[in-house]
C-alpha cells in the first residue's frame, strides 16, 4: 500500500536511534512501536511488504502526539510531521480511521458563532454541574468581553477555541502589542487554522480551513498569533496548498512572541523583585516553529524565568490528543509535572493554550507568557 | 496451537499478557538495530524485574528458542538482530529503567539495564559526578547495551571504556540462574577469575544483565575544548601522532573529515568550518593550571602542523554545541544518503594516514561514498560507507569494500573492533585476527555460560569457531 508520503523523506531515516529519548510516548512505553524510527519503520513495512493498515499500523501512528521533539533531535532532519500527516491522511482516505462523527466535530470549528454559543451553554452546563469532572474541561466562561480594534499595523490571529475559551490572553496580548506602539486589526471572522483537522489526517478540511483563514487577513500586515499551534499551522500553509499566494501568506505569520522581542524594550517593566516563573515551551513553538527563545527576551524585563531541565519534551496535551489517549496523555505529563516541581516555581508560563489548559487540568497555575507581561504591567 | 502461540502464552502468564508482542508489524520493528542487517523474531517481551527476565529466559528455553536480549536498539554491528536457528525470544530491557541507588561517598550507583546512559549523568550531576563512557548515542543508549558491547565514546581515551567503569554485574545466566560478578567494593580484587570482565562486552551470548554497578566519576574542575581545522587530513592525523607523543594524554581526540563536518554544520549550526579537509576536536581536563598549559600546548602543536585555525569554546553552552556536532555525525548521515554501513576498525596511530588513504582510495575504487569521523586519539577509525540501497547492485560493492577496508586495516596492525562490538555483522572477519585456536579458546569460554548456544546465537564468533563446530550461516539474516 502506498502511503501519501515523499518516498526521499521517507527513505531518510538512518534509524540511528537519537530521536527515543525526545519521543513522549517512548519516554513511556520504551516501545518501538511508540517512537519515531519505529513508527517510520512500520511506514516502510506498510508500502514494501503490502501488511493491512487496519489493526496494528492504524495503533502505532494514532498514538504519536505529533509534537515533532523527534525532529529538532533528528540530525538528518526527517520531517517526520509530514510523514506522520501524510500516513494519517492515507488512513482517513482507506479505513474508518477518524469516523463521521469526529470528523464532524473537527468540521464545527470553522462556524465561529456556533462555536461560541456552544460554548457557553457548555459554561452554563457546568455550573449547574452538569458536566462530569473527567471530561477534563476548564471552566468555562458564560460571557465573553469583545475585543476592539486599534489600527492596522499588525493583525492578531484569534482562532476558534482560543477566542472561545481563553479571550482574557487575547485582550492582554492586544494591551501589550498596543504598549509598544502599534495598533492591531482584528478579523471579522477569525475561523479556525486547520491544525487539528491537518494533524488528524483530514487534509481536505485542513486546506478549506486554510484558504478560509487567507482571505480573512487580507494585504500585506503582519500576522500575529499567540497560540503555538496555530502559529505553526499558518506558517505552514505553504506546504499545504503549495501556491504562491500560501507560501506568502506563511511568511507573514509571526508568533506573537518574535514580533514583540525586538520591541519589548519600549514597554513600561516595573521596578523591584520579580515572580519565579517556570517556563514551559510549547513543543509547535520550540520544536516546529523554533521560536522560543524570543519567549525568554519578552518574559525578561517582568518576571524572573526559570528553564525546566527536561529539553522541551512534550506536556501530552497535544491538541485534541489529550481527550483522545487520557491514559498516554497523563504518563506524559507527569513527566513534566516533575521537571517543573524541580524548578520550584509556583507559577507557570505556556504560549500554547492546549499545553495551558492541559497542565491546569493538573493542579498547576498556568498562565500565557503576555498575561504575565499585562500583569505586570499593571503592577500585580 | 502454533508453537509461537504457546510460546506467547506461557510468556503472558508468566509476565503479563500486555508485555508480550507477537503482532507481525511489531514484530519487524524488533527485526533490526542501527545497523543494516535485519532477523526475525518469533516474539518480543518486556520484563520489569530480574525475576521476570528469569522466567522469560526459561520459558525461552522450555520452548527451545534461543533469546536475543535488546536495549534501545541503537547498536552498529547487529548485536540485537533476533537470528537462530529457529526465530528468538527477544528480551527488551527498555522498561527496565530504575536508578536503584548511588552511593556519592563512594561513587557508586547501582542502575538498572535500560537505564538511559545520559539520563544516569543528569540525574546524578547535582553531585558533581558523571558516568564517563560517552558513546556518542549516549543520550539513546541503554547501559545495559553500554555493558554488553563494552562501550566507548570520545572521553574514553582518557577515562577508559565501560569495563572500567562497570564494578559488579547481577546477571541471568543462560539457564536461567542468577548471579552477581564482581563487587560493589571499588577496591575489592576479584576473587577467582574475574567473570565481570569476561561478561562485560559479551554482548548478550553469556546471559542478560538485569542490574549493574557503575562506577561514578568526579566531573573534572576544568575543560577546555578545541576545535582545529585543516586543509589536509594528514596534517590533521600529524597533529594527533605529536600530541600524544608531547606526552599529553587529552580527555577526547576526535577527527572528522570534510563530508561528515559539513553535514553535521548542517545540523547544529556550531561554527564548524564548511571549507576544511578535516577538523579536529581536542578536549583537555583537570585542573586549571594544567589544563590551560596542555590546551596552550595542544594549541601550538596544531599550528605547527598547518591548523589553520584554532578556536577555543567560551563556555560550556559552545562546547555542548561543538559535541552535539560531533555526536550527531552517525545520524546526519541521511543528508548525503540514506543508508551507511561503517566499520569500527582501530589501528595503529603512526599509521592513521597511510590506512586512511587507502580506505578512500578503496572507496573510490568501488564508485562509492565515504567519510571518516573517528577517535583519533586511540586510533579508532569509523570509516562510514554511505549509499541508497535502493540502488541496484550497490550491496555487493558495498560489502566487498567494507571488507577491503577490514583487511588493509588489519593489515596495518589494526583490530576488528573497537567499541561496537562484533555482533553479527562483523563475526566473519574474526578469523583474519585471530587463528583458529584463539576461536576455539573463546568458544569454549563462552560455552562455560551458555553451552546450547541459547543467548545471542550466531553472534561475536564465527561459524565452526568450536572445533568440530558445523554451524551455517545465519538463517534468516538479510541485509
Amino acid at each position: 500500500m502506498k502511503l501519501d508520503v515523499d518516498a526521499d523523506e521517507l527513505a531518510a531515516c538512518v534509524s540511528c536511534g537519537l530521536c527515543l529519548p525526545h519521543c513522549p510516548t517512548y519516554r513511556v512505553t520504551g516501545d518501538e512501536s511508540a517512537s519515531p524510527r519505529g513508527r517510520i519503520a512500520a511506514m516502510r513495512a506498510i508500502e514494501a511488504d503490502d501488511r493491512p493498515l487496519e489493526g496494528a499500523f492504524t495503533e502505532f501512528m494514532d498514538l504519536c502526539v505529533q509534537c515533532r521533539g523527534c525532529e529538532t533531535a533528528c540530525p538528518s532532519s526527517v520531517p517526520f510531521g509530514r510523514l506522520m500527516e501524510g500516513s494519517r491522511h492515507t488512513l482517513t482516505e482507506s479505513t474508518r480511521y477518524q469516523p463521521w462523527l469526529t470528523r464532524a466535530a473537527y468540521r464545527s470549528l470553522r462556524h465561529h458563532r456556533l462555536l461560541l454559543l456552544g460554548s457557553s451553554l457548555l459554561a452554563l452546563a457546568q455550573r449547574a454541574r452538569l458536566v462530569p469532572r473527567r471530561f477534563g474541561l476548564p471552566a468555562l466562561p458564560v460571557r465573553r468581553t469583545p475585543l476592539k480594534a486599534s489600527g492596522d499595523d499588525v493583525w492578531l490571529f484569534t482562532g476558534c477555541v482560543m477566542d472561545a475559551w481563553l479571550r482574557p490572553t487575547h485582550a492582554n496580548t492586544l494591551r501589550v502589542i498596543e504598549a509598544t506602539g502599534a495598533g492591531v486589526a482584528l478579523p471579522d471572522d477569525p475561523g479556525c487554522c486547520g491544525a487539528l483537522q491537518a494533524h488528524a489526517g483530514l487534509m481536505h478540511q485542513a486546506r478549506d480551513l486554510a484558504e478560509r483563514t487567507m482571505r480573512a487577513f487580507p494585504g500585506e500586515a503582519p500576522i500575529l498569533v499567540n497560540s503555538a499551534g496555530c502559529g505553526a499551522q499558518l506558517k505552514d500553509y505553504g506546504h499545504l496548498l503549495d501556491t504562491p499566494e500560501a507560501t506568502a501568506f506563511g511568511a507573514r505569520v509571526l508568533d506573537v512572541h518574535e514580533w514583540l522581542a525586538p520591541r519589548i524594550a519600549t514597554v513600561p517593566a516595573p521596578r523591584g523583585n520579580h515572580r519565579r516563573v517556570a517556563l514551559q515551551d510549547p513543543c509547535h513553538l520550540r520544536h516546529v516553529q523554533r521560536a522560543h527563545l524570543p519567549v525568554r527576551t519578552v518574559l525578561a524585563p517582568f518576571v524572573d524565568v526559570i528553564e525546566l531541565d527536561d529539553e522541551g519534551l512534550c506536556c501530552g496535551a497535544g491538541g485534541a490528543y489529550s481527550a483522545q489517549h487520557p491514559e498516554m496523555a497523563t504518563a506524559i505529563r507527569d513527566r513534566k509535572v516533575a521537571a517543573i516541581a524541580r524548578t520550584g516555581a509556583k507559577v507557570v508560563a505556556s504560549a500554547n493554550p492546549g499545553c495551558a489548559l492541559w497542565l491546569r487540568d493538573a493542579g498547576l497555575d498556568v498562565r500565557h507568557p503576555l498575561d504575565l507581561v499585562a500583569e505586570a504591567m499593571d503592577g500585580r | 496451537m502454533s508453537s509461537t502461540e504457546a510460546l506467547v502464552a506461557d510468556l503472558s502468564r508468566m509476565l503479563s499478557p500486555d508485555r508480550v508482542r507477537a503482532e507481525p508489524l511489531e514484530l519487524a520493528l524488533y527485526g533490526r538495530d542501527a545497523s543494516v542487517m535485519e532477523g526475525q523474531a518469533a516474539a518480543v517481551c518486556f520484563p520489569l524485574t530480574t525475576a521476570e527476565v528469569q522466567a522469560a529466559v526459561k520459558v525461552a528455553r522450555a520452548h527451545n528458542r534461543p533469546i536475543v536480549p535488546r536495549g534501545s536498539g541503537t547498536g552498529l554491528a547487529g548485536g540485537s538482530v533476533p537470528v537462530g536457528e529457529r526465530p528468538p525470544l527477544v528480551i527488551v530491557t527498555t522498561k527496565m529503567d530504575r536508578i536503584l541507588k548511588v552511593d556519592p561517598e563512594r561513587r557508586v550507583a547501582w542502575v538498572e539495564p535500560g537505564v538511559l546512559n545520559l539520563d544516569l549523568s543528569h540525574r546524578i550531576a547535582h553531585l558533581g559526578l558523571h558516568f564517563a563512557p560517552d558513546p556518542s548515542s549516549q543520550q539513546s543508549c541503554s547501559i545495559g547495551g553500554n555493558v554488553a558491547n563494552n562501550s566507548g565514546g570520545p572521553h574514553c581515551l582518557a577515562y577508559g571504556v565501560t569495563s572500567a567503569h562497570v564494578l559488579a554485574v547481577e546477571v541471568v545466566l543462560p539457564d536461567g540462574e542468577v548471579t552477581v560478578l564482581g563487587s560493589e567494593d571499588p577496591d575489592a580484587e576479584p576473587t577467582g577469575y574475574d567473570l565481570r570482565g569476561a561478561f562485560v562486552g559479551s554482548e548478550g551470548t553469556m546471559g542478560i544483565a538485569t542490574k549493574i554497578a557503575v562506577r561514578l566519576t568526579p566531573n573534572p574542575p576544568a575543560v577546555i575544548t578545541l576545535l582545529a581545522d585543516y586543509a589536509s587530513v594528514e596534517d590533521a592525523a600529524a597533529t594527533v601522532t605529536e600530541i600524544i607523543a608531547a606526552g599529553i594524554v587529552p580527555a577526547a581526540l576526535e577527527m572528522m573529515d570534510a563530508l561528515i563536518t559539513r553535514a553535521v554544520e548542517e545540523y547544529v549550526h556550531a561554527g564548524f568550518p564548511m571549507d576544511a579537509a578535516a577538523v579536529l576536536l581536542v578536549e583537555v581536563d583537570g585542573l586549571p593550571e594544567g589544563t590551560d598549559a596542555a590546551a596552550n600546548a595542544v594549541t601550538r602543536i596544531a599550528l605547527d602542523n598547518g591548523a589553520g585555525n584554532v578556536r577555543r569554546a567560551v563556555d560550556p553552552a559552545e562546547r555542548a554545541l561543538l559535541w552535539k556536532g560531533r555526536k550527531s555525525a552517525f545520524g546526519a548521515i541521511a543528508r548525503i544518503a540514506p543508508n551507511y554501513y561503517l566499520h569500527d576498525t582501530v589501528v595503529p596511530r603512526t599509521k592513521l594516514v597511510e590506512v586512511l588513504t587507502k580506505v578512500y582510495e578503496i572507496a573510490a575504487r568501488h564508485d562509492l561514498t565515504m567519510m571518516n569521523v573517528f577517535h583519533a586519539g586511540d586510533g579508532n577509525l569509523h570509516p562510514l560507507i554511505v549509499f541508497d540501497r535502493r540502488d541496484e547492485g550497490i550491496m555487493d560493492r558495498v560489502w566487498q569494500a567494507g571488507t577491503e577496508i577490514i583487511e588493509a586495516c588489519v593489515a596495518a596492525g589494526g583490530v576488528l573492533s573497537g567499541e561496537h562490538g562484533i555482533g553479527l555483522e562483523k563475526r566473519d572477519y574474526m578469523h583474519l585476527i585471530f587463528s583458529p585456536d584463539d576461536l576455539d579458546a573463546q568458544a569454549r569460554l563462552r560455552a562455560a555460560f551458555d553451552p546450547d548456544e541459547a543467548c545471542n546465537p550466531m553472534k561475536v564468533l564465527p561459524a565452526g569457531a568450536r572445533c568440530g563446530d558445523l554451524q551455517a550461516v545465519p538463517a534468516g539474516a538479510w541485509i
